[in-house]
C-alpha cells in the first residue's frame, strides 16, 4: 500500500472512530442495554478498532515501506571525547560559531557521519484535512504530520487504551446499578444514593481517546492546541466523574485551571510563531514551508533564527526604510550583540520555545505546575491509568519531542533543569505518601521529569523511549493499584498488607511493574523495559555533563532519583502485598479481581517487560530485520538534530545523542543505574520488606523533613497564599470598584444633576415665577384701583374717551413733530 | 432589481413594526394568541433572512464571496438635507442580521412566562426588532441614527415595566448611558455631515459609494455626475459609504478644530464613546450588569445577543473607515480599551454572587475581544504594511460577535430557566442540579463551555483568532490578553461547580426543580447546536464574512501605506531640524 495515501486514511479513521463512539453514547447511552451496560462495549469496540487500524498501519504499511535503521553507533571514537579538556578546547570555536548568530550543529568527519542518517531519514507525510479559517496568507487548519513516531504513538495509545477499556468494564461495574457513595454525606446525615453512570464514563473515555489521538496526529500547532484543550476538558470530566464529591470537583477545577496557566504560556509561544513565521504547520504542506523547514532551511538542517523572526525583530529598522533583502537579513542574523535585531530575534526563538514548553509544563505536570496531578487521582482508577499516566500527561513530553527541532540550546537547558527539579521534588514526596494512587501519581510526575530531563540534555530518542516504556509499566501499575482498591475499598496503604495471598495476579503483575520502573536488568545483557530507557537517559545526562560541567548536577539528580524511585516503589509493593495484614476487616474482604480486569494486567505486564527490546537485543535482526521501539524512534529523529549544538546567549553545548552510546558513558550509566536501583531496593527491603529498621523511628528522627514532605513541600499552601487569595482579592476589589467608584461617580453625577434641577426649580418658582406673579399682582392691584373709576355712568365714560382720545392725539402730534423737527 | 431589494429589506425591517400594528387589534384577553402571533412574525423575519442565507443566485439571495455592498437601494427621504432611505448589506452586516432575526425569534419564544400587559410587551418587542434590524441595514447615517433611537425607547420600557425589583433604576441607567452615547454620536454625525462634500470624490468613488446608481445607463450616470459637479457650494451627505470614501481619499475631515486635533479625531472619539457604551467597554459598562439583572430573561437575551453587537458593528462600519487617521492614532487606545475590558470583566465575574450578574460580566469580558480584534492596526511600515494579522483580528472579532450572540443569550436563557423555578439567583444556594435536571445541566455545561472558549465550540474561534492577531500589534497587550484564558476558566468552572455539581440543592423551593419543558429545550438546544456547528465549521460564517472584512482592512492598509506613512514621515522630518540647520546653528 502506498503509505502516503494510506496512512492519513488509516490513522484518520483510527482517530475519528472514538469520536463516533462518543456521539453515539451521548445520544443513545442510557438506552444501550440495561443501565447503559452496552455503552462500555461500544466504546471498547471503537478503541479496539482504532487499535487494530493503528497496528495495521504500523506493521503492514509503515514497516514494509520504510526500512528501519540499524543499531546506533556513536559518531566519534572514544578517544575524541575524553572529557572536559576536549570540551574546553571546543569552546574556542563555539564562540566563533556563536558570532555567526546561530546555534550551530557540528558535523563530525567520522565514519558514521550525518550522511548515514540522512539516508535513514524518512520524509514525514503531511497534509491538511480541513481549514478553520484563512485570512490573507495566514491559514489555520486541521491536518496531519505522520512519521514513525506518530505511528508508534498511535499503536501505543490505542493499545493501552484498549486494555484499559476492557479493565474499566470490570472496574466500573458498580455504576451499572444505583450507587451509595460513602464519601458523600448529605445534609440529613445519610450517604448519597444516586443512579449509576456507567455509560457516561465510557462516553468521556471515547472523547478522550479521540482528543489524545488528535494531539498525536496533529500537523500543526493550532491543531495541537485544539486537542490540547479537549484532552484537558476530558480530564476535567473524568477527574470530576464523582460530581457529588466536593474533593473531586475541586480537583477537576484545579487540573483545568492549572493547565490553563500553562496554556497561557503556550498561547504566547504560538503568537510569536504565528506572528513571525505566519504558519503553524510542522512540516511542509502543499509546497508551503512549515515551521521545521523555516527554522532549519539549509541542506544540513542547521537550526537558525528564521527570516520571519529577524524581520519582526528589525521592525524599527524596516520602518525607518531599510530594505529587508536576503543579505540584510543575514547581516542582522549574524550580529547578536545586545540591542541589535539579531539579539532580539534570538530572544524571540527563546520566547517561542519557552512558551510552547510552558504548555507542556502544565500538561505534563512539571514543576511549578505539578500540583494538579496528585489531586487528579480523585478520578476513577482506569482514568488515572489512561489519562494521568500513560497518555495525556505524556502529551507534554510528546510535544516537546515533536517541537524539538525548534528549541535552541538555551530552551533545552531550561527544559532539562525543570525536568531535574520535578523529578527530584516528586520522588521525595512519593516517599512519604500513603495513598497508593498518590504514590503512583508522584512517581508519574517524577518519571515525566526524567523524560523532560532527557529531552533537555539533547537525548531526543532517550526521552521518547522512556515515554513509551513508561506508558506501559505505569498504566500497569495504576491498574494494579485499581485492582487493589477495587478489592479493599480504600486507597490507604496503611490499611493493607499481605494481599499477595489474596490477589496473586495483581501482586505479581505489579511486581513486574515495580521492577520495570526501577529499571531492573542484568547489566550488558537483558533487562526490563525501564532498564533500557533509563540507561539511555542517564548515559545522555553523563555525556551532557562531560561537555557542560556546570550543569553536571542534573546527572546526579537523575541518578539519585533512580534510587528514590526504587525505594518508594518497593515500599509501595511491600506495604500492600507483603507482611501481615494491617486491617483484618479489609484483608478478609479482599479478593482477586475478575478476569476482565486481570487479563489486561498480564498483557501490559508482558509489554512492561519487553517494550524495551528490539530484534538487535537478541541478535536476530539479521533474520527478521531490525525492529523495536528504539529503531522506530531513531527513524523519526527530527532532521538536523544529530550533531552537537551550541548556545548563543549562554555557554551550553548539547552533545550528539549518538555519542551517549560510547562505552565511557553508556557502561558507566548502566552501572550507576544498577547501583542506585539496588540501593533503593535494599533500603525498601530493610524498612518494609524484612522490617529490620522501623520507619516510624526514622520518621520521628527526621520530623521536620517528614513534615515538609508529607505536606508536599507546601506547594498548595504557597499557591493559595500567593496566587489564589490575591486573585480573589483583586476580583472582589474590581467588583467593588464598579459599584463604589464607577457607579458612585454616576450616582454622583445623577445627584448633582438633580441638585441643579432643584435649584433650577427654586429659581423658577421664586425668581421667574416671583417676577411673573409680582407683575400680575401689580396689574391686579392697579386694576382693582382702576375699578374705582368704574361708576356705571355713560357720561363719565364718554368723557374719559374724549379726554383719552385728545391726549393720544396730542401725544402723537408731539411725537411726529419732534421727528419732523 | 432595485425594487425587489426595496421590498426584501423593507419587509425584513418593517414586518415586525407592521406586526406590532396588527397586535393593537387583538382582543384584550387573548394573551397567548398575541404571543403566538408575535412569534410567527419574528419567525417570518427569520425565514426572510434564511432565504437570503441560502446559497443561490436569486435576487433575494446573499451573494457569497462578494465583498461590496449588495442588495442596495436608495430612495429620497428628506431631500433638502440629502437624507435617503438608503439600505444594503454586506458580509459585515449580513451575519448580524441573521443573528438578530434568530435571537429575536428565540427570545420571543422565551417570552411565554410574561403575563403582565402582554399586548404592550409584544408591541414593544416587535418595535425593538425593527429598530435593531434597521441599524444593521441602514447605510444612511441619519437613518442609522433614527433606528438607533427607535431601539432605545422600547428597551427602556421593556426593562422598566417587566423587569425585576430594581427595574426603574436599571432602566433609567440604561437609558441615560445610551442616550449620552447617542448625543455624542449625533454631534459627530453633524460634524461629519457639514464637513463632507460629495463633489470631492472621483466618478468611480461616487459609484462605489452608491451616490450615483451604478445600475443606471451610462449616459444617465454621466448626466447625474454632471449635475452634481455643477451644483454651487458643497453637497453634504449622510451616505455612510460616501463618508468612508471622503474619509479615506480626501482631506475633508482633516481640518484642525480644537486643541490641535482634527475634526475626524474628535468625530472618531465621539463615535467611539457612543459605540463602546453599547459594547460595553470598561469604564462605561456599569449599565450592563444592572440592566441584565433586572431585565426579564428574553430581554436579557436580546440585550446580550444583539444590542451589544451594535457597538462593535458601529466601530467596524463607521469609526475606522470614516476616520482612518484618527483610528490610526488612537489604535492603541482602542485596543487597550478592549484588553482592559477583557481583564476587568473577567475579574469582576469571578467575584459575583448573583448568577445573572456573573453572566453579564462575562459579556463585558467577551466583548472586549471584539474591540481588541477590530483595533489591531498591524499594517504599518515596520512590517511592510502586511495586513494579514489585522485581517485575522478583525475576522476574529466579527466571529466573536456572532459566537457571543449564540452563547450569551444561551447563558442568560439558562439562568432564566432556573430562576423561573426557584426564584433566586444566589450562586451559593444552588448545587446538585446535575442530578435533578440532567438535560438542563448538560445543555448548560455545553453553552458555558462555549463561553469558556473550548475548542469545538464557537467561543474558541473568535477568542483564539483575536488573541493570535495581537502579537504583531503590541506584545504587551498580547500577553495580557492571553492571560485572560486563565481567569475565564476559573470563573466559569467555579460557577459550574457551584450550580450543577455537588450532592444536593441547597436553596429554597427544591420541589420546583422540574425537568425542562419542551419549549425550553427547543430554545436552548438550537443555541448549543449552533455553538457546536460554528465551533467545528467556522467557515460557515467566514464564507459570508471574510470578503467584506478583508476588503475593509485592505482599504485601510492601503490608506496607511499611501496616505498615513508619508504623512508620518513628513511630520517626523518637520519635527527634526535638517542636519544642515544643526550645522548652521553651531
Amino acid at each position: 500500500m502506498d503509505p502516503i495515501t494510506a496512512l492519513p486514511k488509516l490513522l484518520g479513521a483510527a482517530w475519528l472512530i472514538p469520536l463516533a463512539s462518543f456521539a453515539l453514547i451521548v445520544f443513545f447511552g442510557p438506552r444501550m442495554g440495561k443501565a447503559g451496560a452496552k455503552a462500555g462495549w461500544v466504546a471498547t469496540g471503537a478503541i479496539l478498532t482504532s487499535c487494530l487500524l493503528s497496528l495495521f498501519a504500523l506493521f503492514f504499511v509503515w514497516l514494509p515501506n520504510y526500512k528501519l535503521p540499524g543499531p546506533v553507533e556513536p559518531h566519534i571514537t572514544a578517544e575524541s571525547r575524553t572529557g572536559d579538556a576536549h570540551a574546553a578546547g571546543e569552546h574556542a570555536d563555539d564562540n566563533h560559531r556563536a558570532k555567526d548568530g546561530h546555534a550551530g550543529s557540528k558535523e563530525h568527519p567520522a565514519a558514521h557521519g550525518g550522511a548515514s542518517h540522512a539516508e535513514s531519514a524518512v520524509r514525514p507525510i503531511t497534509g491538511d484535512w480541513y481549514t478553520l479559517g484563512k485570512f490573507g496568507e495566514l491559514k489555520i487548519t486541521i491536518g496531519y504530520y505522520i512519521d514513525s513516531l506518530t505511528v508508534l504513538m498511535f499503536a501505543m495509545v490505542t493499545f493501552i487504551a484498549t486494555s484499559i477499556h476492557f479493565y474499566a468494564i470490570g472496574y466500573m461495574h458498580d455504576e451499572l446499578h444505583d450507587v451509595e457513595d460513602h464519601e458523600v454525606r448529605l445534609a440529613d446525615g445519610h450517604h448519597l444514593h444516586r443512579k449509576g453512570r456507567f455509560h457516561r464514563f465510557f462516553q468521556y473515555l471515547s472523547l478522550f481517546c479521540f482528543s489524545m489521538l488528535g494531539i498525536v496526529i496533529a500537523g500543526n500547532m493550532a491543531m495541537v492546541f485544539v486537542f490540547w484543550e479537549l484532552v484537558g476538558i476530558c480530564s476535567y470530566f473524568l477527574i470530576g466523574f464523582y460530581i457529588e464529591r466536593k474533593s473531586a470537583s475541586n480537583a477537576a477545577n484545579k487540573a483545568f485551571i492549572v493547565n490553563r496557566v500553562g496554556d497561557f504560556g503556550m498561547i504566547i509561544g504560538m503568537m510569536v510563531l504565528f506572528g513571525t513565521l505566519g504558519t503553524f504547520s510542522f512540516g511542509d504542506v502543499d509546497g508551503q514551508p512549515g515551521i521545521f523547514s523555516l527554522v532549519r532551511p539549509g541542506a544540513d538542517h542547521q537550526l537558525i533564527v528564521p527570516d520571519g523572526m529577524i524581520k519582526a525583530a528589525a521592525f524599527e529598522q524596516i520602518a525607518a526604510g531599510v530594505e529587508p533583502t536576503a543579505e540584510q537579513i543575514a547581516a542582522w542574523r549574524a550580529d547578536t550583540a545586545p540591542g541589535t535585531p539579531g539579539h532580539w530575534a534570538y530572544w524571540l526563538m527563546i520566547i517561542a520555545g519557552l512558551g510552547i514548553f510552558c504548555g507542556c509544563v502544565g500538561k505534563s505536570a512539571q514543576f511549578p505546575l505539578h500540583v494538579w496531578l496528585p489531586d487528579a487521582m480523585e478520578g476513577p482508577t482506569p482514568v488515572s491509568a489512561l489519562v494521568h499516566s500513560a497518555t495525556m500527561v505524556a502529551a507534554g513530553v510528546y510535544l516537546v519531542g515533536r517541537f524539538f527541532p525548534v528549541f535552541v540550546p538555551e530552551v533545552l537547558l531550561t527544559i532539562a533543569i525543570i525536568g531535574a527539579i520535578t523529578l527530584f521534588i516528586a520522588a521525595t514526596i512519593a516517599i512519604t505518601a500513603t495513598d497508593i494512587k498518590r504514590v503512583l501519581a508522584y512517581s508519574t510526575v517524577s518519571q515525566l521529569g526524567y523524560m523532560m530531563l532527557a529531552l533537555g540534555v539533547g537525548g531526543w530518542s532517550a526521552g521518547m523511549f522512556h515515554l513509551i516504556t513508561h506508558a506501559f509499566f505505569k498504566s500497569l501499575l495504576f491498574m494494579c493499584s485499581g485492582s487493589v482498591i477495587h478489592a479493599c475499598h480504600t486507597n490507604e496503604m496503611t490499611e493493607m498488607g499481605g494481599l499477595r495471598k489474596k490477589m496473586p495476579w495483581t501482586a505479581y503483575t505489579m511486581l513486574v511493574g515495580c521492577l520495570a520502573i526501577m529499571g531492573a536488568g542484568v547489566p550488558f545483557s537483558l533487562g526490563l523495559s525501564g532498564h533500557y530507557s533509563k540507561d539511555s537517559i542517564l548515559a545522555q545526562a553523563l555525556s551532557f555533563r562531560a561537555v557542560n560541567p556546570m550543569y553536571g548536577w542534573v546527572f546526579f539528580v537523575a541518578a539519585g532519583g533512580a534510587a528514590i524511585t526504587a525505594f518508594y516503589m518497593f515500599r509501595l509493593w511491600f506495604m500492600t502485598f507483603a507482611g501481615a495484614p494491617r486491617n483484618k476487616h479489609v484483608y478478609d474482604h479482599a479478593h482477586e479481581s475478575p478476569r476482565i480486569m486481570y487479563v489486561p494486567l498480564v498483557v501490559l505486564a508482558v509489554f512492561a517487560v519487553a517494550a524495551g527490546w528490539s530484534t538487535n537485543t537478541f541478535n536476530i535482526d539479521g533474520l527478521v530485520g531490525n525492529f523495536g521501539v528504539e529503531p522506530l524512534l531513531e527513524q523519526a529523529r527530527p532532521l538536523g538534530t544529530s550533531g552537537e549544538v551550541h548556545g548563543v546567549l549562554m555557554n551550553v553545548v548539547h552533545p550528539d545523542e549518538h555519542d551517549s552510546h560510547l562505552d565511557q558513558f553508556h557502561s558507566r550509566a548502566e552501572l550507576v543505574a544498577l547501583l542506585t536501583g539496588l540501593t533503593g531496593l535494599g533500603l525498601a527491603i530493610v524498612f518494609y520488606g524484612l522490617r529490620i529498621l522501623n520507619p516510624e523511628e526514622v520518621r520521628a528522627q527526621f520530623r521536620p523533613i517528614y513534615d515538609f514532605l508529607i505536606h508536599k513541600w507546601y506547594f498548595d499552601e504557597l499557591y493559595n497564599a500567593i496566587i489564589v487569595t490575591p486573585v480573589m482579592f483583586v476580583a472582589r476589589r474590581v467588583a467593588e470598584f464598579d459599584q463604589v467608584v464607577i457607579d458612585g461617580l454616576i450616582h454622583g453625577v445623577a445627584l448633582w444633576t438633580r441638585g441643579v434641577s432643584v435649584l433650577d426649580d427654586r429659581f423658577d418658582r421664586y425668581f421667574v415665577d416671583g417676577l411673573v406673579n409680582g407683575a400680575s399682582r401689580w396689574i391686579f392691584r392697579t386694576a382693582v384701583w382702576l375699578r374705582g373709576a368704574e361708576t356705571g355712568q355713560i357720561r363719565q365714560y364718554v368723557m374719559f374717551i374724549v379726554i383719552g382720545t385728545v391726549a393720544l392725539f396730542l401725544l402723537i402730534s408731539l411725537y411726529t413733530s419732534t421727528l419732523a423737527g | 432589481m432595485e425594487s425587489s431589494y426595496v421590498t426584501l429589506l423593507s419587509l425584513i425591517v418593517f414586518l415586525p413594526a407592521a406586526g406590532a400594528l396588527v397586535l393593537a387589534f387583538f382582543p384584550r384577553d387573548k394573551g397567548d394568541a398575541m404571543k403566538t402571533f408575535s412569534l410567527v412574525v419574528t419567525a417570518a423575519v427569520f425565514v426572510l433572512t434564511l432565504i437570503m442565507l441560502l446559497p443561490g443566485k436569486g435576487d433575494w439571495q446573499f451573494q457569497v464571496g462578494v465583498s461590496d455592498m449588495q442588495k442596495t437601494f436608495s430612495l429620497p427621504w428628506i431631500e433638502s438635507f440629502n437624507i435617503y432611505y438608503f439600505m444594503g448589506t454586506d458580509g459585515i452586516s449580513f451575519p448580524l442580521i441573521v443573528l438578530t432575526a434568530f435571537v429575536s425569534m428565540l427570545s420571543m419564544a422565551a417570552s411565554w412566562p410574561i403575563t403582565k400587559y402582554v399586548r404592550a410587551y409584544c408591541i414593544l418587542f416587535l418595535l425593538l426588532e425593527t429598530g435593531m434590524l434597521g441599524v444593521f441595514l441602514a447605510l444612511d447615517f441619519f437613518l442609522f441614527y433614527v433606528f438607533w433611537e427607535v431601539m432605545l425607547l422600547p428597551m427602556y420600557f421593556l426593562i422598566g415595566v417587566w423587569g425585576g425589583p430594581r427595574r426603574e433604576y436599571a432602566a433609567i441607567k440604561f437609558f441615560l448611558y445610551t442616550l449620552l452615547g447617542s448625543v455624542f454620536m449625533l454631534i459627530a454625525i453633524l460634524m461629519l455631515y457639514f464637513a463632507s462634500d460629495v463633489k470631492l470624490l472621483s466618478d468611480e468613488q461616487l459609484a462605489a459609494a452608491h451616490v450615483i446608481d451604478a445600475s443606471l445607463p451610462l449616459e444617465e450616470q454621466t448626466a447625474r455626475i454632471g449635475e452634481l459637479r455643477a451644483h454651487a457650494g458643497p453637497i453634504h451627505t449622510f451616505n455612510i459609504l460616501a463618508l468612508q470614501q471622503i474619509g479615506q481619499h480626501t482631506e475633508a475631515f482633516d481640518v484642525k478644530i480644537l486643541w490641535g486635533k482634527s475634526l475626524q479625531w474628535w468625530a472618531f472619539l465621539l463615535l467611539l464613546v457612543g459605540f463602546v457604551i453599547k459594547v460595553p467597554s470598561v469604564p462605561v459598562h456599569t449599565w450592563l450588569p444592572d440592566a441584565h439583572v433586572e431585565a426579564p430573561t428574553p430581554i436579557s437575551m436580546i440585550l446580550a445577543g444583539v444590542l451589544l453587537k451594535m457597538g462593535g458593528y458601529g466601530i467596524i462600519r463607521i469609526c475606522y473607515p470614516i476616520c482612518p487617521d484618527a483610528g490610526y492614532d488612537l489604535a492603541y487606545f482602542v485596543c487597550a480599551l478592549g484588553v482592559v475590558s477583557m481583564v476587568y470583566g473577567a475579574f469582576a465575574a469571578l467575584a459575583q454572587k448573583d448568577f445573572k450578574r456573573l453572566v453579564a460580566y462575562s459579556s463585558v469580558s467577551h466583548m472586549g475581544y471584539v474591540v481588541l480584534g477590530i483595533g489591531v492596526w498591524s499594517a504599518v511600515a515596520g512590517n511592510e504594511f502586511n495586513a494579514d494579522a489585522w485581517k485575522l483580528g478583525m475576522n476574529g472579532a466579527m466571529f466573536q460577535m456572532i459566537a457571543h450572540g449564540i452563547s450569551s443569550p444561551g447563558m442568560f436563557f439558562l439562568v432564566g430557566v432556573i430562576y423561573d423555578r426557584v426564584h433566586h439567583r444566589d450562586l451559593d444556594k444552588f448545587g446538585g442540579l446535575f442530578a435533578k435536571m440532567p438535560l438542563y445541566a448538560g445543555l448548560s455545561i455545553g453553552i458555558f463551555f462555549a463561553g469558556l472558549g473550548l475548542p469545538g465550540l464557537c467561543g474558541f474561534i473568535g477568542e483564539v483568532f483575536v488573541t493570535l492577531s495581537v502579537w504583531n500589534f503590541s506584545h504587551a497587550l498580547a500577553v495580557v490578553s492571553a492571560s485572560v484564558v486563565i481567569i475565564t476558566a476559573a470563573y466559569i468552572l467555579w460557577t459550574l461547580q457551584r450550580v450543577y455539581l455537588g450532592p444536593e440543592y441547597k436553596g429554597p423551593h427544591p420541589e420546583a426543580l422540574t425537568p425542562m419543558t419542551s419549549r425550553e429545550v427547543l430554545i436552548a438546544a438550537p443555541l448549543l447546536a449552533l455553538a457546536i456547528v460554528f465551533g467545528v465549521y467556522p467557515q460557515a460564517i467566514f464564507n459570508y464574512m471574510t470578503p467584506s472584512v478583508d476588503q475593509t482592512v485592505n482599504e485601510l492598509a492601503t490608506w496607511t501605506k499611501d496616505v498615513k506613512a508619508p504623512r508620518i514621515h513628513d511630520e517626523a522630518t518637520a519635527a527634526m531640524p535638517a542636519p544642515a540647520a544643526i550645522v548652521a546653528q553651531q
